[in-house]
């Protein structure tokens, strides 16, 4: 009974405080009638009965409120108004008679305001959601992301090699654990459809360094983490929902993975997703002394205190350490950074550039009620002026001006809040699928803490000016030309007000105008690959059934003769990678060529496995040679390569015909003879420099994981439910995964430009908008003003063109003031700006000139409507009137 | 001035009080009896109407009758001459429109 009764009063708080006083004990009252009756009739009161007592309070609430505020609009003339001030609650009751007296400027404030918050909370709830947030671990701050970076081989990560892992994780004296994993996937079969499933696969101690426990059994023991070590694996919970059902019993039972049994040890909480979004995770049981590459990912947790700097020093030490067992450890070298700056760390920039524009929007939305804020000071001048007199003290007239414009600010604020929450919704959900899964996107206190302080600060900045130069203490009955001084003075501060705003929107305006135009460049760079109408797919041939490379390759010629059978494929061809899909380097040096100094970069070289149709089906042109064909690399015949326009310019500068040069892949690789020179395609993004690459047929190196691509004629149906069928025939256990066509592939390598640049653009249109209608608005006023001089100098013979040409040169003036310090500043940022762009210098002319037309183009036209009407003034009435 | 007809919880309330004085409480048993249980008048808007219906003379407010316990200083009302009058009205205006049905339907 106490506790219902505590809830209702709760509830209660809903009504008007006057109200409440009056009759609350009635009310409660009769709600311990209703309760009482309700326990008798129907039991333990429920939902039902909640949502009825809601549903009364509130309607009760809302009638009482709107008749409460219908008295304050009401004007009082018992009250004085030095009681109605009396207290906070009596300014915002003022400030509410004040808005609803004047609802068209309450709805302008609040629309400009609701504006200028939408975009920044749209674009904080992003960069809370990159920058802010704290990785959803204990003492995630400790978290760091470790890698390898080897310059000399022109990689700026290139992984971890497993024995120098081993190395560091037994000897550093920084780290509290580190634990290193790849990603890979494998087929899952059970017996209905295959699936292709992702893998984590990961030494025994990540548990450990990130602070999870699985929610059903347990992590990986050491002796599961060995090459021999019994085959085991963990499920992630999206899995275990999927596939199990939720199933508790899971644990114990074995799956078939790539046609090997392994038994299911236990079930991985949700936060586990962190390290990637993936099925299932696996033990690494990687072997110290065998293992080669670099290919692993890393994550420590530092020790209290220790700074990453100290870490890397100390994991250098190490690794110089091991160079007389591995003299590669003298190319490649640890690198230890924060989760944050690795992952996200070019998103930096573009986020920045974003909440600048969204700043700018605010601050000339802020401006524009400033504007009218005081244009609204003006018309109650005379009130004000009064109750000055009447000894009113000044801070209570400022404060309660301050009122209103709070409470303006805190309405547009929450429109505006909820207009951002949506406007930001599409962002964040593309966005998250680009991202590492432990970036989340939920409002959190800082969303709320970030859009209160901006919109207190808006309040100060819009509404302090206009309420100070309210109050000042200046006398109504100013008359003759003091008028005219004080009048000319305030249209002076207005057009620095404009002023500024143009400035604003010219500076933003160039840079959206730059982002546009490098994103449109961006996309339309010739890839050097088809983009249209390929359907690409993977898949992959595992170790049991497909042992040796005899076997894969019998399953590639007999796939691709089906796949080349299909209705409307012209082209179909298997390759480790396609364009803008990943990347694998190997180290190449060519016979003859002159030894690369001490010092001098070997860069890495990007490596193909093709088949021979792969040049015709993706359209990469042979600019020198010959493309492979059906005899390159059988066993009997010598071995080849194709190598791209980028190679010969880093491995073959002396200039000899690459045709014909031997180059050799190191280790026990055999040497390969160059027949053919393949123009350079963009696979690492289409602003991205290319790499030296060497393609081979897939009979030299053939993969067991590979990439289809089917190409069709533009505008015919997908391939991809035949290949799919055409799979099932050869192999019902193999699944196909990531099936997209090369233009999806294109378009998101693209998004992320294209969404911010796009932005940026949409915020500098908003901010254009925004300093026009600052600009008429004080045109207008301005022209109101001066009705009687226009009208004197009309009636003394000057022509209405004269009369507008005057108005819009002067409205110009503000503008080309504006103009010029917005240019300016935009020059000053080109640095800056550079940074974001790749296609586009930060100074293009063509961006500053077309920006300076559209305003100027704008800009007439917000002054001729203003100008118009003053030309069409009538000198006799104007005069008449004074 | 009310709107005519009359919200069926303030013709439901005249009607209660019509009967007899009663508190908050009772008029609200009373409806839910008179209605066969089809208007529970919740204490929000049950206090909203009394007061309207106050505001607009058709009840007022009066001590507790004699007899009555006054322990809990409940607030009594009674229904005044305009309440019954206006109640009259009401009932008239609903059997018109009853006859006017059961016409249709005979």
């Amino acid at each position: 009974m106490e506790r219902d009764l505590r809830v209702y009063r709760a509830l209660l708080l809903l009504l008007p405080g006057a109200y409440r006083r009056e009759h609350g004990e009635e009310l409660e009252r009769l709600f311990r009638d209703a309760l009482g009756d309700w326990r008798r009739e129907r039991g333990e009161p429920g939902a039902a009965f909640w949502l009825a007592v809601a549903w009364d309070t509130l309607r009760a609430a809302a009638a009482e409120w709107w008749r409460a505020l219908g008295e304050v609009a009401r004007p009082d003339p018992a009250r004085t108004v030095g009681e109605q001030m009396s207290s906070l609650v009596g300014d915002v009751r003022f400030a509410l008679r004040q808005v609803v007296r004047q609802p068209a400027h309450g709805f302008m404030v609040v629309l400009l305001m609701a504006v200028g918050i939408a975009g920044n909370a749209a674009v904080f709830r992003v960069f809370d959601g990159l920058f802010l947030r704290p990785l959803p671990f204990e003492e995630s701050e400790r978290l760091v992301d470790l890698d390898e970076t080897a310059p000399e081989w022109n990689l700026e990560f290139v992984g971890i090699a497993y024995p120098d892992f081993v190395a560091w994780r037994r000897s550093n004296r920084t780290f509290e654990g580190m634990a290193v994993l790849s990603t890979d996937g494998a087929n899952f079969y059970d017996g209905t459809s295959p699936e292709h499933v992702s893998l984590v696969e990961a030494s025994h101690d990540l548990d450990d360094v990130l602070g999870i426990e699985p929610e059903l059994g347990r992590f990986f023991t050491p002796e599961e983490d060995t090459p021999d070590g019994p085959q085991v694996v963990l499920l992630t919970r999206g899995f275990w929902e999927r596939r199990f059902a939720g199933d508790p019993s899971v644990v114990g039972r074995t799956v078939s993975l790539n046609g090997r049994t392994r038994e299911i040890i236990g079930v991985l909480p949700r936060t586990a997703d962190f390290v990637a979004d993936v099925d299932l995770w696996l033990p690494l049981r990687e072997d110290p002394d065998a293992a080669n590459g670099w290919y692993l990912a890393g994550i420590g947790r530092l020790r209290d205190g220790v700074t990453p700097q100290q870490a890397r020093a100390d994991l250098l030490a190490i690794h110089r350490g091991m160079i007389e067992e591995r003299d590669v450890n003298e190319i490649t070298s640890p690198v230890v950074n924060s989760m944050r700056e690795r992952h996200l760390g070019d998103a930096r920039m573009s986020s920045a550039f974003l909440f600048g524009a969204v700043a700018i929007v605010l601050l000339i939305a802020c401006a524009n009620i400033a504007g009218l804020m005081f244009a609204r000071a003006l018309a109650r001048e005379h009130e004000i002026a009064v109750r000055l007199a009447m000894g009113a003290p000044r801070g209570r007239i400022v404060r309660q001006l301050l009122t209103e414009s709070a409470l303006l600010a805190l309405i547009g604020a929450l429109a505006g809040a909820a207009l951002g929450i949506r406007g930001s919704g599409f962002l964040v959900g593309r966005l998250a699928e680009q991202l590492p899964a432990w970036v989340r996107f939920d409002l959190d206190a800082r969303f709320l803490a970030f859009t209160l302080a901006v919109t207190a600060g808006c309040t100060v900045l819009f509404g302090l000016g206009p309420a100070l130069h309210a109050a000042r203490r200046t006398s109504p009955t100013l008359t003759g030309s003091a008028r005219a001084t004080v009048s000319a003075r305030r249209r002076r501060a207005l057009s620095t007000l404009v002023a500024g705003e143009v400035a604003l929107a010219v500076a933003l305006l160039v840079v959206g105008g730059l982002s546009v135009l490098d994103a449109h460049r961006v996309a339309h760079i010739e890839p050097g690959f088809a983009t249209q109408g390929v359907s690409t797919y993977r898949v992959g041939l595992p170790a049991a059934r497909y042992p040796d490379s005899a076997a894969r390759l019998a399953f590639v010629d007999a796939y691709l003769e089906r796949l080349r059978a299909i209705p409307g494929v012209e082209g179909a061809t298997v390759s480790n990678n396609l364009p803008l899909s990943g990347h694998w380097g190997w180290f190449f040096t060519v016979e003859d060529a002159p030894e690369r100094a001490e010092g001098e970069s070997n860069p890495v070289v990007l490596m193909r496995s093709v088949t021979p149709g792969y040049f015709g089906a993706m359209d990469v042109h042979i600019l020198q040679g010959r493309a492979f064909d059906d005899f390159d690399g059988r066993e009997d015949s010598a071995q080849v390569a194709i190598v791209n326009e980028t190679f010969v310019r880093t491995h073959m500068a002396d200039g000899r015909d690459p045709i014909g040069r031997r180059i050799h892949g190191g280790g026990g690789n055999p040497w390969l003879t160059v027949v053919g020179v393949a123009r350079d395609v963009k696979h690492y993004g289409l602003d991205e420099p290319m790499r030296p690459g060497v393609y081979q047929p897939i009979r030299q190196v053939p993969v067991s994981v590979f990439y289809v691509a089917l190409r069709t004629a533009p505008g015919a149906v997908s391939p991809i439910p035949s290949a799919r069928a055409v799979t099932a025939e050869l192999d019902p256990e193999m699944p196909l995964f990531s099936e997209r066509t090369m233009q999806a592939i294109l378009d998101e390598s693209l998004w992320t430009r294209r969404a911010t640049s796009w932005l940026i653009a949409a915020f500098s249109g908003v901010a254009l908008l925004l300093a026009v209608a600052g600009l008429y608005g004080v045109i207008s006023y301005s022209v109101a003003q001066r009705t009687r001089e226009i009208g004197v100098r009309m009636a003394l013979g000057a022509r209405a063109a004269q009369v507008r040409g005057q108005v819009v040169r002067q409205g110009m003036a503000v503008v080309g003031a504006g103009v010029v310090v917005g240019l300016a500043a935009a020059l000053a940022m080109a640095g800056l700006v550079s940074r974001i762009l790749s296609q586009v210098e930060a100074t293009e002319p063509l961006v500053y000139v077309g920006v300076c037309l559209l305003l100027a183009a704008v800009a007439v036209g917000a002054n001729w409507f203003p100008a118009r009407r003053a030309a069409a003034l009538d000198p006799m009435t104007v005069l008449r009137g004074e | 001035m009310l709107p005519r007809p009359l919200k069926p919880q303030w013709f439901h309330i005249l009607l209660a009080l019509a009967a007899r004085d009663l508190h908050g409480y009772g008029i609200q048993r009373a409806v839910l009896d008179q209605t066969g249980g089809g208007i529970r008048l919740w204490p929000a808007m049950l206090y909203r109407s009394l007061g309207t219906l106050e505001e607009a003379g058709l009840i007022r407010q009066v001590p507790t009758p004699a007899g009555e316990p006054e322990d809990e200083r409940r607030q009594y009302y009674a229904i005044t001459p305009a309440g019954r009058e206006r109640l009259r009205e009401e009932t008239a205006t609903l059997a018109r429109w009853v006859d006017a049905a059961q016409e249709l339907e005979g």
